[in-house]
């Protein structure tokens, strides 16, 4: 690999760790079309080295939330054991799913997150910080369950970290503080995100000499951005993000109806 | 939150910290021996290495939080986690 190439994408993942924190998304959405659409990796190829990426996002930002003692780690656990299983599952399944189909499910799922993203945006506009983290107990573990089964599923099919499912579930359903559950998300991504790397890895689908400077990239970046994010506001990085999300979407489906992808 | 649960939330930030730091600087410094000698390659993927470790690590390091303050329950919750993930690595590794 050339140096250019190389630093592009440090660059790359420095861009989608910082976003990722700064905007409280996981910046892997990005990567996956990135890589496939630009470097012409192969879609299984191009998801084992988000996953990675996914765990660096993962373990660098939820160190400060779990200093802060926002996150949840028995709420945490409890719905590992329903995203493992499902990533397990799911990483198992990949390998025999054809790129052209993981690239029409990528595509939906970018959609899915940027029309979650603006309304994440919206509601940042008004919503207040909230300084003080109420007390709660988590309600309606079958529910909590079921929608990290699912989370962990698609992480595993396709190396996203899930969050735009756990929390809006854990939020609505389980009745937990919405900062308690996007850290306790955070958290049990890069224990789903493993799992699923384990299986990738082993069928030789991470590629050493991409992920490492993507990863050194993605730890600076989103070491950074969790440390600036309380000074920031998540809406114009958030609406940036929704435009990038868009732009691939659109790249991605325009290479699937010029029959990329094969 | 109880003052047990203060001192293990410090110890699992501290062992998230420890894996992040150690991955990242391997990845770096492999980086940029790659451009010098052969063997960076090996020393940025054994980086990789220890970012796909410490996962499990947290797991670990939960479980014995949780044997330590006799929580049993979640205790055994950690353990099923880490049964599952070390079970991925088994299937992994086979295929």
């Amino acid at each position: 690999m050339t140096l250019a190439a190389m630093l592009l994408l440090v660059a790359i993942g420095f861009c989608a760790g910082g976003f990722g924190a700064l905007a409280g998304v996981g910046g892997g959405i990005i990567v996956t079309p990135l890589l496939a659409i630009y470097f012409g990796l192969p879609m299984h190829q191009a998801i084992g080295v988000t996953l990675l990426c996914v765990i660096a996002t993962s373990t660098a930002t939820s160190s400060m939330y779990v200093e802060r003692h926002v996150t949840d780690v028995r709420l945490g656990m409890t719905l590992e054991l329903a995203t493992t299983v499902g990533a397990l599952i799911a990483a198992l399944v990949a390998h025999h799913i054809n790129r052209r189909t993981l690239a029409v499910l990528f595509a939906c799922f970018l959609l899915y997150s940027a029309g979650s993203m603006i309304r994440k945006a919206w509601d940042s506009r008004h919503a207040k910080r909230e300084e003080v983290i109420p007390d709660y107990t988590p309600q309606n573990y079958p529910a909590g369950l079921a929608a990290s089964l699912i989370a962990g599923g698609f992480s595993g099919l396709l190396g996203i970290g899930g969050g735009p499912i756990k929390v809006p579930v854990m939020l609505l359903f389980m009745k937990v503080p919405l900062r308690v559950a996007a850290a306790t998300s955070n958290f049990m991504i890069g224990v789903t995100a493993a799992t699923s790397a384990y299986v990738y890895w082993g069928r030789g689908d991470v590629r050493v000499d991409i992920a490492a400077p993507l990863v050194a990239g993605v730890f600076a970046g989103s070491l950074l951005g969790a440390r600036i994010s309380p000074k920031i506001r998540a809406f114009y990085i958030l609406m940036l993000l929704v435009c990038i999300a868009g732009w691939l979407a659109a790249q991605m489906i325009y290479k699937l109806l010029t029959g990329g992808f094969q | 939150m109880s003052r047990q649960d203060v001192a293990a939330d410090r110890v699992l930030s501290l062992t998230l910290k420890f894996g992040a730091y150690t991955a990242f600087a391997l990845i770096v410094a492999g980086l940029l021996l790659q451009l010098a000698v052969p063997w960076g390659a090996k020393v940025a993927a054994a980086g990789l290495l220890v970012l796909l470790a410490t996962p499990v690590l947290r797991i670990v390091v939960a479980c014995l939080q949780f044997l330590r303050e006799h929580d049993f329950k979640y205790a055994l919750v950690s353990f099923g986690v880490l049964a599952i993930v070390v079970l991925a690595y088994v299937l992994g590794v086979q295929a």
